[in-house]
């Protein structure tokens, strides 16, 4: 049957009818949604695979290739910072080589829908020596992942199935069981050191090579099973121009081809790459041979474009490549329909001018700004952002209210005093009015730069700031570091008891009535109290004069300080429970001083008017009763209400 | 035909571009839709794209490109100046006056364009500007009666925005609360007729 899925759930359904046995991830947007379609399964009691989030990229990268060396399939889940997390692993895993069907997932977000530094994940594969496919739309990433998996145990290497925020976040019509058929099929692993190790040159260099082979096989694999289309142009002959897509622009260029032709333009050949990586150079070589130009589009780095400009090389091809490296095409962005129709453009502009033929090629100084939209489509004047916030009610907010308040009455200014940020919610520190957060790198980090900003000698104190799920994923390590030597830092943990920023899914430290059955809850205050911390205390962020006290102690104390902000997030509270407290402003007693939304930009607070009176108020639809806001209130205007 | 549904989160952007591609999908066109809503909870932008294909069997690509949209709902004014850029000139846009201010602008006084701006600027780019004030809730059904009165055919040769075949779409999918909602769909109905 036919039914809207995304590309992330197309993929999830599609490992499940190949029959997966592990299906393990690391939350991040936009891949998040492939593993949680598989764990709503599992909690509904239907028949499903092992599914975990596991604690960072590389355990879960490191359980699917565990199972994949047992023989079984597997899939794992990550964004492409993850993918970074991984690499170490991953490489190791692509030199040995695998049994059982190894997917990897990882989804790159050109555009940053979601934040983080734009990355072309395709760039790791031809890092790893791994087979990359690329879907261009979620019917095709359902079709690929399917394929990935037979694939991965023909050739005996791990499959790279990468997409795209617009691939994994759009939907379309998939047609899908949406079962799981699992497979029959026993666990075996065999020893076989000079594959499964990495003791000593031979093996490796060995390893390296048949990396190589198993490539080569992937190739062979693709033109074997057609894979990649690839179309006649309008213009037979020497004469001919043709295009190259890889991914997501697969769509847009069929689009634009098909308006093309409707005009009755001459039609460019073509070459729709989905298995991306390694190249498969026969069908490029077939192209090129019927053409003088060729227009590369592909999204971020120019991976296909030197891979071809490369061949056409070593064939001696005399024709012109057109693309990102001649600045035709941008390298920085997301795609659409535009940079299509521009790129083709810039193929036609300079042909129609001279009277020439349509596939006379362009200057290669064409700058994509000439055949660009029209000037309407600029930005109007007016623009509004919506910076995003603390939800109302979140825990965050008391915690950084709490150690804005405690540097005041230590006298610190909150200008000068370095606090590192982390990824998560938490980082939302950073925006006014709370202010606090200087950086934010990757998972982990601000502990990490927390101990170079103290080994720089920067003035004391130096907070860093982490959720509960950051600090499993990587900031354990670099909170040992400090311990073992000694760096003097105050550490503060936000635990809410969820990965929220990603919707809400698990992590080590989530209560154990959340997680999956037969999981255990590990405490954060156990594990740093066995590290040996010099200081360690709880605070709950809704009781501000203690929370304040605490963190005046741990900023005063010395060496390694670490404060655990406990209190769950305000958004998985209101899922289960329905009743609330809330607060109100008496707008009698209010006076407009602002405190209150000038201290804690808590969304629930706005500005209004009674007759001729302004004054504050709480929207009750989003108050969720915290209190925060009647702490910042001199005139003791706001007070607790019966909802 | 394009449609762009922009907002702020808890707005039922995400229902109504689901209603329209539901509606696509059964009358067999191919249909692709994005939702961007990740930052949704904590006061960020919410976008719905719905493409739909003219004929079965035609390719789309996920995303809209700047210019792109036939039709435009516009449910924070804020939000909706901002996707200005990205309806076609002669698209239809209707413009539903909600403003979510955010709180350093207010803090700021900081001046935040209502719906008299809006219509100025939407009116240079296309004559087809509807609004819609104080609607009843929830407003993306009412926005969706709107729309099936305002489309013209030229632009809808399918049907997709017929008034029985929304009310059939509606009751298949919303399950809850499916006579209110059919009750805001025909109030908005009747607000687009008249203009």
């Amino acid at each position: 049957m036919s039914r809207l899925l995304s590309g992330n759930q197309a993929i999830a359904y599609a490992a499940l009818e190949e029959g997966v046995a592990l299906v393990t991830g690391y939350p991040g947007t936009p891949s998040t949604e492939a593993l949680t379609e598989i764990e709503h399964l599992a909690r509904r009691g239907e028949p499903s695979p092992y599914v975990e989030w596991s604690v960072n990229e590389k355990v879960a990268f490191e359980l699917a290739a565990g199972a994949a060396w047992a023989g079984k399939r597997a899939l794992v889940t990550m964004k492409m910072s993850g993918a970074n997390v991984a690499l170490d692993a991953i490489i190791g895993v692509a030199h040995s080589g695998v049994t059982g069907g190894l997917v990897v997932y990882v989804a790159d977000d050109p555009g940053v829908e979601a934040g983080m530094p734009e990355q072309d994940s395709r760039l790791l594969a031809q890092l790893c020596g791994l087979p990359l496919l690329d879907p261009s739309d979620p019917a095709a990433a359902y079709r690929l992942t399917r394929y990935a998996f037979g694939l991965s145990e023909r050739i005996g290497l791990p499959v790279l199935l990468r997409s795209v925020t617009s691939v994994a976040h759009a939907r379309a019509p998939v047609d899908s069981t949406m079962r799981w058929r699992p497979l029959d099929r026993p666990a075996a692993f065999s020893r076989d050191i000079s594959r499964y190790t990495k003791a000593g040159s031979l093996i490796c260099l060995l390893q390296h090579r048949e990396n190589l082979a198993r490539l080569a096989k992937a190739e062979e694999a693709f033109r074997a099973d057609g894979i990649n289309t690839l179309t006649a142009g309008s213009v037979a002959g020497p004469g001919g121009f043709g295009v190259i897509g890889a991914g997501v622009v697969n769509a847009y260029l069929a689009e634009a081809l098909a308006e093309r032709e409707a005009a009755g333009q001459p039609v460019p050949a073509g070459l729709y790459l989905e298995a991306v990586l390694p190249l498969e150079e026969g069908k490029v070589r077939e192209l090129l041979h019927s053409c003088r130009t060729v227009t590369v589009f592909e999204e971020l780095e120019p991976v296909v474009e030197r891979e071809v400009r490369s061949l056409a090389t070593r064939l001696g091809w005399q024709g012109r490549i057109l693309g990102k490296l001649d600045g035709v095409l941008p390298r920085v962005g997301r795609y659409t329909r535009r940079e299509i129709l521009a790129g083709l453009a810039a193929l036609d502009a300079p042909a129609a001018a001279q009277g020439a033929a349509p596939w006379t090629v362009a200057a290669p100084e064409a700058p994509l700004a000439r055949a660009s939209t029209p000037s309407s489509n600029t930005p109007p004047s007016v623009m509004v952002k919506h910076p995003i916030t603390f939800c109302a009610g979140c825990p965050h907010r008391g915690t950084y209210l709490a150690l804005n308040r405690a540097l005041k009455a230590l006298k610190l200014p909150k200008e000068e005093v370095v606090v590192t940020g982390d990824i998560g919610c938490t980082i939302l520190g950073m925006n006014a009015p709370i202010s606090s957060c200087w950086t934010e790198l990757a998972m982990g980090s601000s502990l990490g730069l927390a101990q170079g900003f103290q080994r720089a000698g920067l003035r004391e104190p130096l907070v860093a700031t982490i959720g509960d799920s950051t600090f499993f994923h990587a900031g354990i390590p670099a909170l040992v570091n400090a311990v073992q030597h000694a760096t003097p830092l105050v550490l503060i943990i936000l635990d809410n008891g969820w990965t929220s920023m990603t919707g809400f899914q698990v992590n080590p430290g989530s209560d154990v009535g959340f997680q999956a059955a037969g999981s255990r809850r590990v405490s954060i205050e156990a594990v740093v109290r066995a590290m040996g911390v010099d200081f360690l205390e709880r605070l709950d962020p809704f009781d501000q004069p203690a929370a304040i006290e605490v963190m005046k102690n741990a900023i005063q104390a010395a060496g390694v300080r670490v404060v655990i902000a406990q209190r769950e997030c305000a958004l998985t509270v209101a899922r289960r429970v329905k009743e609330r407290e809330l607060y109100r402003i008496d707008a009698g007693i209010c006076t407009f001083c602002r405190a209150c939304l000038r201290e804690t930009g808590c969304p629930a607070l706005h500005m209004t008017r009674t007759g001729d009176k302004e004054h504050m108020a709480i929207d009750e639809g989003l108050c969720t009763g915290c209190g925060l806001c009647a702490t910042c209130c001199k005139f003791d205007a706001i007070h607790e209400v019966e909802a | 035909m394009n449609i762009l549904i922009t907002g702020v989160g808890g707005q039922g952007t995400v229902t109504l571009g689901d209603l329209i591609a539901e509606r696509a999908m059964g009358l067999g066109l191919p249909v692709s839709v994005y939702h961007s809503r990740g930052m949704a909870h904590r006061g960020g932008r919410v976008a719905g794209e719905i493409r739909i294909a003219s004929r079965p069997g035609e390719r789309l690509g996920p995303r809209l490109s700047p210019g792109g949209a036939d039709v435009l709902v516009g449910m924070e004014i804020g939000e909706t100046i901002n996707s200005l850029p990205f309806l076609k000139e002669d698209g239809v846009a209707l413009l539903i006056d909600y403003r979510y201010v955010p709180s350093e602008a207010a803090l700021k006084k900081e001046a935040y364009p209502d719906l008299e701006k809006a219509r100025e600027l939407f009116s240079r780019r296309t004559p087809r500007v509807f609004s819609v004030v104080r609607p009843p809730a929830p407003v993306n059904l009412f926005a969706l009666g709107c729309l099936a009165a305002l489309l013209p055919g030229e632009m809808d040769p399918q049907g997709i925005f017929n008034p029985e075949g929304l009310e059939d779409t509606i009751r298949r999918h919303l399950k809850k609360n499916t006579e209110g909602n059919l009750e805001v769909f025909r109030k908005g109905y009747v607000h687009g007729r008249q203009g």
